[in-house]
Order: C-alpha cells, then sequence, then structure tokens
C-alpha cells in the first residue's frame, strides 16, 4: 500500500523520476517531448486525488502512457482538420463531408463525422465474431470476462476477437 | 505495417489495461526496436478514437439497424387504441386479417386469461398481450406482443410451435414463459426443453433453469432463471435475472397501462431483482428506486432517465 495524500505521491514521483523518464523516451522516441510530459505527470499529481492509490508506481506510469496518447490524438486530430481544411479550399472536398464554414467547431464536427462513417463501415467489414466481441465490449461497455460468458467462448477467445477488429479499425481510421 | 509487430502491439496494449501491467517490460520491449513504438501508436490512436466516438458510432449503428429491429420483433403495439377500446373481457375473436380462421386472445393490462387449447395445451395469457391460434390450428402459435406461459403435455406425434417476432419455438411437452416487446424477445423455460429458432438460421436449445433474452440482431444472451420464477408474473410478482432495463419497462408498461419511454442510453442496464405487481401502478416507482431512476409524464408518456439527470 502506497501513500495517498500528495506529499507521498511527489516521493514516490523523486523515486520513479528516472524509471519514468526512460519509459517516455521509449515511449516518444523524443528526449525533449518525454522531458515536456514527464512535467505534466508532476503537475497531474498535484492536483488533488478522489481516491486512494493502491499501487503508486503504476499508477504514474499510468498517467504518462495516457498523456502520450493524449497528445497522440491531439497531433492526429490537428492534421485531419488541417487536411479537410485544404480539401476545402481546393474543392477536393470528400463526397457526403458538406462544405460551409470553416470556424474551428464546423471542423471538429466533420472530423467527427468522418470518424465515426469510418468506423461504421469498417465494422460492416469485420467476421461476425469479431464484430460481436466489439460491439459488447466497446459499445455495450461489459469486461472481456463478460463478452466470453456471453458468447459462450473463452477469454483468449475473446481477446483474439478484439486483436481482429482493433487491426481492422486501425487501417479503416489511419490508412 | 508489419502484421506480426501489430500483434505484438495488442498484446501489449491488451496487458497494460491490467492492475499489474509489466511497465519494464514494455520499456524494453519499445526500446528493443522503433517500429515498435510506431505499432503501438497506431493501436493506441484507435482505441482512443473507438472511445471517444462511442456514442456517436452507436447512434449511427441504432438508427441504421432501426428498420430491421423493427422487423425482428413485435410490431407496434396498439396501448393507447387497444386499451381505450377497452374490452371488457378477454374474449377470442375472430381477427379480420391474416386469415378467417384465426383466432385471437388478447387482454388489457388489468386482465390476464386462461385459454385452453385442443390436445392438452393450456396458456396464461398475460396483462396487455395478444396471442394468435393459426387457422384455428391448436399446434401452431403466434405471440403477437406481451408474455404468456405454456403448458403442454407431452406428445411426442404432435410438435407445438409458437412464433414471437422473427423467432419460432418449438416445443413437444414442457413448461416455459415467451415474452415479446417491441425490442427484444424472453423465453425462459421451467421443464423439459425448447428449441428455438431465429428466421436468419440462428438456433439454440433451452433446458429447464435457462432463459434467453435476443434483444437484436446481435444480442443473443442465454443465462439462468430459477425454474419457479418462470412466469412468475401468475403469482403476482415479476422476477427478473439481469434483464435489460428496456424488457422490465416493457412489461411495466403492460401491467400499468401507461406507455413509458426508456432513455436509450439506459436500455441494456441489467435489473435482477423482484417487483410486485399489485394494480400495476406502483411497478415504475419501485424499479425507479432500486435502479436510481427517475421519471415525468410527458403528454400520455412517462419518459425514464438516470436519476439526477435534468
Amino acid at each position: 500500500m502506497e501513500p495517498d495524500d500528495v506529499q507521498g505521491l511527489e516521493a514516490l514521483y523523486d523515486a520513479h523520476r528516472a524509471e519514468l523518464l526512460r519509459f517516455l523516451i521509449a515511449r516518444t522516441g523524443d528526449p525533449a517531448e518525454a522531458e515536456d510530459i514527464l512535467q505534466d505527470v508532476w503537475i497531474k499529481i498535484r492536483s488533488p486525488m478522489g481516491r486512494p492509490i493502491a499501487n503508486g508506481r503504476a499508477y504514474l506510469h499510468r498517467i504518462a502512457h495516457n498523456l502520450v496518447i493524449d497528445r497522440l490524438r491531439q497531433r492526429q486530430r490537428q492534421m485531419r482538420r488541417e487536411r479537410l481544411w485544404t480539401d476545402q479550399r481546393t474543392g477536393h472536398a470528400e463526397p457526403g463531408t458538406e462544405p460551409a464554414d470553416t470556424s474551428g467547431n464546423a471542423e471538429d464536427a466533420m472530423v467527427e463525422r468522418e470518424e465515426i462513417a469510418r468506423l461504421a463501415s469498417a465494422l460492416a467489414t469485420l467476421p461476425p465474431g469479431a464484430r460481436r466481441a466489439f460491439e459488447l465490449h466497446k459499445l455495450e461497455g461489459l469486461s472481456h470476462a463478460e463478452v466470453a460468458g456471453r458468447m459462450g467462448i473463452s477469454k483468449s477467445g475473446v481477446e483474439k476477437h478484439m486483436a481482429v477488429a482493433m487491426k481492422y479499425l486501425r487501417r479503416a481510421l489511419l490508412d | 505495417m508489419d502484421e506480426k509487430l501489430l500483434d505484438e502491439a495488442l498484446s501489449w496494449q491488451q496487458a497494460l489495461a491490467g492492475d499489474d501491467a509489466d511497465w519494464n517490460g514494455f520499456t524494453r520491449w519499445l526500446e528493443a526496436d522503433p517500429r515498435h513504438r510506431q505499432a503501438f501508436d497506431e493501436l493506441a490512436l484507435t482505441e482512443r478514437i473507438v472511445d471517444e466516438r462511442r456514442d456517436g458510432l452507436r447512434r449511427l449503428l441504432a438508427a441504421t439497424a432501426a428498420p430491421e429491429r423493427r422487423r425482428w420483433f413485435a410490431r407496434r403495439p396498439l396501448l393507447g387504441a387497444g386499451l381505450a377500446a377497452g374490452l371488457a373481457l378477454a374474449v377470442g375473436i375472430p381477427a379480420l386479417w391474416p386469415g378467417p380462421a384465426d383466432i385471437v386472445y388478447a387482454t388489457t393490462s388489468g386482465q390476464t386469461h386462461k385459454i385452453a387449447l385442443a390436445g392438452g395445451t393450456s396458456i396464461d395469457l398475460a396483462p396487455s398481450s395478444r396471442l394468435v391460434v393459426k387457422g384455428s390450428d391448436p399446434t401452431a402459435l403466434e405471440l403477437t406482443r406481451g408474455e404468456a406461459f405454456f403448458s403442454v403435455v407431452h406428445d411426442p406425434r404432435r410438435m407445438l410451435s409458437i412464433r414471437a417476432g422473427n423467432f419460432a419455438v418449438s416445443d413437444i411437452g414442457t413448461k416455459f414463459a415467451v415474452n415479446l416487446t417491441e425490442e427484444s424477445l424472453s423465453i425462459g423455460v421451467s421443464e423439459g426443453h425448447v428449441a428455438v429458432a431465429g428466421d436468419d438460421g440462428q438456433s439454440a436449445r433451452l433446458a429447464a433453469g435457462e432463459q434467453l433474452i435476443a434483444q437484436n440482431a446481435y444480442l443473443v444472451r442465454k443465462s439462468t432463471i430459477a425454474t419457479n420464477d418462470v412466469g412468475s408474473w401468475r403469482l403476482g410478482r415479476l422476477v427478473y435475472n439481469d434483464a435489460p432495463l428496456g424488457v422490465v419497462v416493457a412489461d411495466i408498461s403492460r401491467y400499468s397501462g401507461k406507455r413509458i419511454i426508456v432513455e436509450p442510453q439506459l436500455k441494456n442496464k441489467r435489473f435482477s431483482g423482484v417487483l410486485a405487481i399489485g394494480d400495476g401502478s406502483k411497478l415504475l416507482a419501485n424499479l425507479a428506486d432500486l435502479m436510481a431512476l427517475s421519471y415525468r409524464l410527458e403528454g400520455d408518456r412517462i419518459r425514464v432517465s438516470a436519476a439526477g439527470a435534468r
């Protein structure tokens, strides 16, 4: 049991700083960005926590891990927005998108529509087992164990279905 | 992107979701090859987008699946119209459509009806329910709305078939209940076995103590139910084990005679518990207490939402 108060977390941070930095450099491939994110981890743990933390080391890693994904998402979203904007300006808008106002909100709405449409059409091409596992786990919010129970298959069977689903969706979203 | 790298990245992604994640091992894996990072980035990003778009995706899928779902399950009930017509007693009335010889049994919200068919089949029809005997053939039945409890005398020469939505339930001698709503079909068995076949080729065999709840083409689930809880409405109570809220509310709607609308995101919440039927008027208040729900009257309908929601 690790301490759950802010001071305890700060001590924990000091104890694991080097390890976290190594993780972040490996994770981002960029020492400067790794330092930035480490700063963000520090800021994040100083804001008061709602609940006690069972494993402080894992907690710090998870915060760092999520911050990396936040940044990744921000960057990718920015790229999508710029691409949509350029498409509109040059008249290469994809069919179905409505070139209207180019304020941030309208662009966000277009990115959202596009992502949902890509996800939905990729889902339609999934093998039935993978599709059902995906729907139960991601859309209905069931755990892997619950999905296994409902589909009458093993947990590792669910993991295999989910792996197939995530690969299909990766291709649909990012290629 | 190399399939093998993606598979490795996926197993790390799944491993990291647990509380006992091996962060050192993950760091070393990332350091071993810069392509590992790229594979992981792509999958993490995919997962993030899925999580962010979950609600929008659900709405889109629900909207595109709606026409099909309507065909799968009950016809839109005539709550209101049917009840306003106010049959004083449940009676067998010849229907004007599917065929001149069909016999239709219908009940209102305050009624139940016991039907005895030739061959020893006896049926308890729950309130606000409708059962059709096709072409007066006592082995070809259709439940078009609500719930019925069937008690069938064993006779291997004769197979009873009950259509409900886009499913057919068949049986040669058992006791079981079938419940049909606009969006779902539930079947519970208290004795013997029944076979269930969907029009799309899905099929299942249910034994005593098992129930099957189909919510749409993708959510057919089998679970357990105490045999004496099957058809428990006949004893004045509704007993649920892990039933979707949409099914529970449809039942309450039948017993209270009120049209009840459930916020879509609540429909799949699960309820296990017992509700005393009484005169039907307190069911919704009791459910709301147990499930932390709130409800309000909107014209002639009642809207159910999560407690605390506006």
